[in-house]
């Protein structure tokens, strides 16, 4: 992708102008509106990241720093589905470790993979705060409580042929 | 005032979070949101709400329980600067998720007591810092939002009183230190969340150098009982210097995890037992983190420690965020610590030596020790390693990340010392 | 003032400072990576813990401000241990390169490791792997030695403006690192390595080349610009290695073109013997043959002569004494950069010190590239800025300066008076009036609207006007210069206390020159023009460059066609090509000399590092001189020739005796009683020629530097540059096209940018382009007719 590629729709600029408002300066809406740029792109290329410094009127060293430090922001691209599984403290006293091997061998990846057909990527995240919940699974950013290896491979069947399809709109 | 009998505790935050559908404002309303809202925008000021706040005893629920009431005094007035009511809603504590159910069922408790705080602190820009996780509570917020500006809750003239104040809901985006207030202030503007030496506080200096408050969610929720009911009501729950409720997130070796508001001065042990449905194994817990995994253990010694900001430092640990993780002896210890050490490396924001390196260094020597590779010297690397971080660095995260190594060698190093034995073994 | 103990001495500070700065104003120690007195606090490094009685745990002294009655304690056991493992913290991750590692001896780590250490490590898991980055020419890195400490990061920020590396991840992989495409994009990039407190970021230059310890030091004075710095010059025997900034000089840092120009001391351009023309080339010879030779050429003839004003006091001084001595009738040029001559109201050099100008309530810089100038003050500018106080601009580019300019306006040269005029009409209005505004602004029929921005800052308490290069360089300087006076007495910015007035000068020593050399100075056009018309029958070029440099190049190299030319100096240019005999003269690392700034501080190098061929100082060469040429040789040690120069100067005088050399501050000659009319520009040709200054090309040192070659290589703009809108009224687009001037017609490769005032023909790269120098005006020749 070149920078020419990497464009907002009108609406999204329009939304943006609109969140900019809301902050005293627009540095503040960097954040927001890179998690727009990753729903709207699935990911953050560098491209993305020098069109939105130029749309914010920053240096791209100062998006650089703030999409390297925040865990949520990817800059390479991943499976369609997110897999995250808590394995804190009271996801792993309530079993996380065997749940998320129990998924790995379902997908047949390793934590951190992302299984061939570019469907699924299974990754370990830290606390979702959730824990009267535990384990907890997150699938792109909704949250699946008392996750048991029953579930998670009945829910990863349906994923697959697209019985489910998971998604809460909304990135700012 | 403590009942014992959980049918007939008080609940302040909570109060609604049973009804269905009370996160839309119609509902809300016919349960009493924002029904003595009108009052306070007409008939208080400043002083009389900061002074019904000092009197309520309320502290802060976000993890250091300082007096609410006191920093908010504390914000300099007529500088010529805006000043900014942030609501922490990071909620990144490994076992802390009391602030989700208050957004997630009764966002507007939590938008009134930002307008109330709001007014009194002449705010005119305030926003809630939520997890970036939390998007569905995030949405839930945008919502109800919407309809307090469609209802004039919101925006220019609030109820046709001459006051103002617009509310925004900004995400974060994975990062735990951002709970840290200066951390949050610092992600706010659009940078990493690198935490802020002090002085100055934010009260004076905080969002782009204006005079800033940050209180957590709970915090900002239990405002519109106080003002509701008054400052002495509030004083009157619990005991003296802890007052009110508190929300307790119990999770871990219990067989009914969950979040549970009870007034200050319950028996942890009637928390566990009573509420929480007893421990999944044994009938004593092995340990007891009170406070969310920054704070240090409790052994089954303090296992009747009243649920007060001060009994719990007598016992020699904190309340935090009332984020209470159960072991039962089924625990292994070594690998729980293992992970949080892992957690703390992870999300040290890397800035102070101590911590940035500290911390991986404390995570590397776990994970040989629970592998069956450490050796005897590792317990005073440990040891020093984990001692030299805290309380040396810029925020509390080394101290929280010490808290878990230094109570393991305290109360279990035979755990450790078995598994050192295992190489050899 | 606020009292507190440390170690158990009472102390006294300003309130409000930290605790460090306490302890670094009492004598005591106490170790620190991250602060740096120059730059914000940061507080990462936690090695400046300190103990205060009542607090629970040690403080960060560095970000802990005093309070009245603390008791701090610097030296515990407890504190030893903290160090300690602080320093165990830092080295897990830092590898033990340090026989290896250039920064070795002069590494805080490595010091500290011994000091506060511990005697073994522990740290038995893998260290981590990081990846160096490029930063140009001048700055290699090494990142597996960082600690983190941000001082770069903070230096690309707030000193460099430039912003251009950063903090990337976090926790233990978190990293310093840069964005840049081929250099950074600061001239100040030098200072990097020397405030990196380990080996991450290193001198490339100096790379590898010596360890610190073998290193000989001389102080010395940077005559690369105005600001003239003081110096370090480092060598290895007489090899220069490194040049690096003097601490608690008035200013920590140097730029690059001072500190990268001394690999040109030992350049194949260096003038080291005497040397004869023989054909087309100059051959070595003795210095009695050159001298004989030199006799032949000037004996009984009429001689003018030109110098560089970047010679000593001293070495000018001596140039006088010669031609006093020998050609009585000379006429003699210095200075490049100015078209005319007439007397200006407030004459080249600053009445502000830096630091001044720093604090006024309001900054307006008139006409100048500050940033390639002088990037001290433009650093000092940047501070300014984030202190938030404006700093307005007019000028025919906007020149990039990497901080927020508050107001901005382009213009051509030609608008300068509509400009001023517009500015008086407006301070008139309320009520601020100078005797001769009527007739100034009658005799101007345009107002132009930039004025605005002029009037506004002249309006506030105290303002700094920075005149630059586009107004001394211009045709009608004076008479411009003679408006710019007119409005800052006006407005009250003239007293002596309050003064404002500050003319960029184009080098060194300009406050003293008019008094040791104004008699009898011309400009260097009515030299070459003598010359050329057979007026004169030789010329001496003492140091200068014209070909090379500056306004005069075609005018040169016709008069150096038509007379012989003797060049006396240090580097032989791009004039080598023409003249008849050279010789050497030292270089200023070479000599013990008096020098002063723009600011009018005086600055002394004492301690010259040795020669390197047959050169002697300027001021032995021309009495030597002298000598052979028959005349009476007036001095004969520098005693006596600084005798003569306090004389001229009874300022330097009184402070040599005195010792106190280093305080005078030698204020800029004022002109009251000039009064000159702005001129009706001709407008026989429809653009301004506007001439970029390039910090890593101008002057002959310069390009005889191969790293600020190719540092210039890298920062290089295309040849010339219009606004788009000049050429889109001219029915072309960019590319090749013919501009006539009243020198002829050339073609010349031509770009736009937006950042050039339209109808303004922008020479962005001098030498390809160089003989539009001569111009003030131009054509581009094309188009729809
Ligand atoms: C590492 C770290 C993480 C924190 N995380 C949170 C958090 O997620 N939520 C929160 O409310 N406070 C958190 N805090 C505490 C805040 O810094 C601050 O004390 C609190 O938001 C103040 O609000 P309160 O007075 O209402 O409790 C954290 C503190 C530290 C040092
Ligand atoms: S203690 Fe850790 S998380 Fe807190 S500021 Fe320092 S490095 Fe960052
Ligand atoms: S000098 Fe104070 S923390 Fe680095």
């Amino acid at each position: 992708m070149s920078s020419e590629t990497v464009r907002f729709s009108d609406e999204r600029l329009a939304e943006i102008d609109k969140l900019v408002k809301r902050y005293p300066s627009a540095q503040s809406a960097l954040m927001p509106v890179l998690h727009m740029a990753q729903e709207d792109f699935g990911y953050l290329s560098m491209d993305t990241q020098k069109m939105i410094a130029e749309l914010l009127g920053l240096r791209l060293m100062q998006v650089r720093e703030v999409v390297t430090f925040y865990t949520m922001f990817r800059e390479q691209p991943c499976g369609s589905y997110l897999l995250e599984v808590c394995t804190n403290a009271g996801c792993m006293l309530n079993g996380a470790y065997e749940l998320a091997e129990h998924m790995c061998n379902t997908l047949g990846i390793k934590m951190g993979e992302t299984t061939e057909d570019g469907l699924f990527t299974i990754a370990e995240v830290e606390c979702a705060g959730a824990c009267g919940g535990a384990p907890v699974v997150q699938v792109n950013n909704v949250y699946h409580e008392h996750a048991t290896p029953e579930s998670m491979d009945a829910l990863i069947t349906k994923l697959r042929t697209g019985q489910e399809a998971v998604s809460e709109g909304g990135a700012a | 005032m403590i009942p014992s009998d959980p049918k007939q505790v008080k609940q302040i935050c909570f109060d609604r979070i049973n009804i269905p559908n009370v996160h839309k404002l119609s509902v809300a309303r016919e349960h009493g949101a924002y029904e003595f809202l009108p009052t306070v925008l007409n008939e208080f000021d400043s002083d009389k709400i900061i002074d019904e706040v000092k009197t309520s005893g309320l502290r802060g629920r976000g993890g250091a329980g300082f007096p609410t009431g006191l920093k908010w005094s504390f914000v300099p007035r007529n500088t010529g600067k805006p000043t900014y009511l942030l609501c922490n809603a990071d909620e990144g504590e490994p076992g802390t998720f009391k602030d989700r159910d208050i957004m997630r069922f009764d966002p507007h408790l939590l938008i009134e007591g930002m307008i109330m705080a709001g007014f009194a602190l002449n705010v005119h820009d305030a926003y809630i810092y939520i997890r970036g996780e939390f998007l569905h509570e995030a949405n839930v917020l945008n919502a109800a939002i919407e309809e307090a500006y469609a209802a004039n809750l919101l925006g220019e003239n609030i109820l046709g009183t001459n006051y103002s104040m617009n509310l925004t809901v900004h995400r974060g985006a994975g990062a735990y230190v951002c709970g840290e207030e200066t951390a949050l202030i610092e992600s706010l503007e659009g940078k990493p969340g690198r935490p802020r030496f002090k002085p100055p506080f934010p009260a004076v200096e905080g969002f782009y150098a204006c005079p800033t408050v940050v209180n957590n969610v709970e915090t900002l929720a239990t405002v519109p009982a106080i003002l509701k009911h008054g400052g002495e009501w509030h004083a009157a729950i619990g005991i003296p210097n802890n007052t009110g409720c508190k929300i307790f997130s119990v999770s871990g070796h219990v067989n009914k995890p969950g979040n549970y508001e009870v007034p200050m001065g319950t028996s942890m042990k009637v928390l566990i037992e009573e509420y929480c449905g007893g421990l999944q194994h044994g009938t004593v817990p092995k340990v007891i983190i009170p406070g969310g995994s920054s704070t240090p253990w409790l052994t089954a010694e303090h296992y009747d420690v009243p649920l007060t900001y001060d009994d719990i430092m007598k016992a020699g640990s904190f309340l935090g965020s009332g984020a209470v993780i159960v072991m039962d002896e089924t625990a292994d210890l070594v690998a729980l610590t293992r992970r949080l050490s892992h957690f703390y490396a992870h999300e040290s924001c890397g800035q102070c030596t101590p911590c940035r390196e500290g911390t991986g260094w404390l995570d590397r020597i776990m994970v040989r020790v629970q592998g069956g590779a450490g050796t005897a010297d590792d317990v005073d690397v440990l040891h020093d390693a984990a001692q030299h971080m805290a309380g040396r660095t810029i925020c509390a995260l080394a101290e929280g990340a010490a808290a878990p190594v230094l109570s393991l060698l305290k109360f279990f190093p035979e755990d450790v010392k078995a598994r050192l034995a295992e190489k050899s073994a | 003032m606020t009292y507190l103990f440390i170690n158990d001495e009472e102390v006294e500070v300003t309130p409000g400072t930290s605790i460090l700065e306490a302890c670094r104003q009492h004598g005591v120690d106490v170790p620190y990576f991250c602060y740096h007195p120059e730059l914000s606090v940061a507080a990462n490094c936690r090695m400046c813990l300190v103990e205060v009685e009542g607090w629970p745990k040690p403080a960060a002294s560095c970000c802990t401000p005093v309070s009245e009655g603390m008791k701090v304690k610097t030296q515990t056991e407890g504190l030893k241990k903290d160090r300690e493992m602080i320093m165990e913290y830092l080295l897990i991750h830092h590898p033990l390169d340090c026989p290896v590692c250039d920064q070795g001896g002069s590494c805080k780590l490595q010091d500290y490791t011994v000091k506060h250490g511990a005697s073994r490590g522990r740290y038995a898991e893998p260290k981590r792997a990081v990846i160096n980055y490029e930063l140009g020419p001048f700055v290699n890195t090494c990142m597996t030695r960082c600690i983190h400490c941000t001082r770069c990061v903070r230096f690309a920020d707030e000193v460099a403006g430039t912003g251009d590396i950063g903090v990337l991840n976090r926790a233990d992989h978190m990293t310093i690192a840069g964005i840049v495409e081929e250099a950074l994009e600061s001239e100040l990039s030098g200072n990097l390595p020397d405030i990196c407190p380990v080996g991450a970021l290193l001198d490339k230059p100096s790379h590898d080349v010596s360890r610190p310890w073998e290193l000989d030091r001389h102080k010395s004075t940077c005559t690369q610009c105005p600001h003239g710095c003081d110096i370090q010059i480092e060598s290895r025997g007489d090899v220069v290695v490194r040049i690096q900034p003097i601490e608690d000089s008035p200013e920590p840092w140097i730029c690059d073109r001072g500190r990268y120009v001394y690999d040109a001391f030992r350049s194949d351009n260096r003038i080291l013997q005497p040397k004869l023309r023989q054909g087309e080339q100059l051959v070595a010879a003795s210095w009695d043959d050159a001298f004989a030779k030199t006799v032949e050429l000037l004996k009984d003839k009429r001689v003018g002569i030109l110098f560089s004003p970047d010679w000593s006091i001293e070495g000018q001084t001596a140039i006088r004494l010669m031609r006093d001595a020998l050609f009585p009738e000379a006429k003699i040029a210095y200075g490049l950069h100015r078209r005319d001559m007439r007397t200006f109201a407030f004459e080249e050099g600053f009445s502000m010190t830096t630091a001044q100008i720093e604090a006024a309530d309001h900054v307006v810089v008139i006409g100048s590239d500050l940033r390639q100038r002088l990037p001290l003050v433009m650093q000092r500018l940047r501070k300014r800025g984030r202190a938030g106080k404006p700093v307005s601009r007019i000028g025919a580019m906007n020149y990039r300066t990497d901080m927020q300019i508050d107001r901005d306006a382009l213009i051509r040269p030609r608008d300068w008076a509509a400009v001023i005029a517009r500015a008086m009409e407006q301070v008139s209005e309320v009520g601020k009036q100078a005797s001769g505004f009527e007739a100034w602004m009658a005799a101007v029929p345009e107002r132009h609207e930039a004025g605005k921005i002029l009037a506004d800052a002249l309006l506030s308490d105290g303002c700094a006007l920075l005149v630059g290069e586009e107004i001394r360089a211009h045709e009608d300087a004076a008479a411009l210069i003679h408006g710019l006076d007119l409005l800052m007495r006006a407005c009250g910015h003239a007293e002596s206390e309050s003064d404002g007035r500050n003319l960029l000068p184009e080098g060194m020593n300009r406050q003293v020159l008019s008094a040791t050399h104004g008699d009898v100075r011309v400009s260097p056009g009515d030299l070459f023009a003598a010359a050329s018309a057979g007026e004169l029958d030789a010329l001496i070029v003492i140091g200068s460059d014209p070909i090379g440099d500056g306004l005069f190049p075609t005018a040169a190299k016709a008069a150096f066609d038509k007379v012989p030319v003797v060049q006396i100096g240090s580097i032989s240019g791009e004039l080598a090509d023409r003249v008849d005999v050279q010789l050497p003269a030292a270089a200023y690392s070479e000599i013990e000399g008096t020098f002063v700034n723009m600011e009018g501080r005086v600055r002394v190098a004492s301690q010259p590092i040795k020669s390197l061929g047959e050169e002697r100082p300027l001021w032995k060469v021309m009495m030597r001189l002298v000598q052979v040429m028959g005349g009476e040789v007036p001095v004969v040690s520098l005693d006596e020739l600084r005798a003569v120069v306090a004389e001229k100067l009874p300022e330097l005088g009184e402070a040599w005796k005195a010792g106190t050399i280093d305080q005078v501050l030698l204020k800029p000659r004022r002109n009251r009683n000039v009064d000159y009319l702005p001129a009706k520009p001709s407008d026989a040709f429809d653009l301004d020629v506007v001439s970029r200054y390039s910090l890593y090309r101008e002057g002959m040192w310069a390009r005889a530097s191969a790293l600020l070659s190719e540092a210039g290589r890298i920062h290089a703009l295309d040849d010339l540059l219009v606004h788009p809108d000049t050429l889109q009224s001219l029915g072309l687009e960019a590319g090749e096209h013919t501009v006539r001037t009243f020198l002829g017609e050339a073609r010349y490769e031509i770009g736009t940018r937006e950042d050039v005032s339209p109808g303004v023909l922008f020479i962005a790269k001098r030498g390809v382009a160089g003989d539009l120098s001569d111009v003030s005006v131009a054509s581009i020749e094309g188009g729809r007719s």
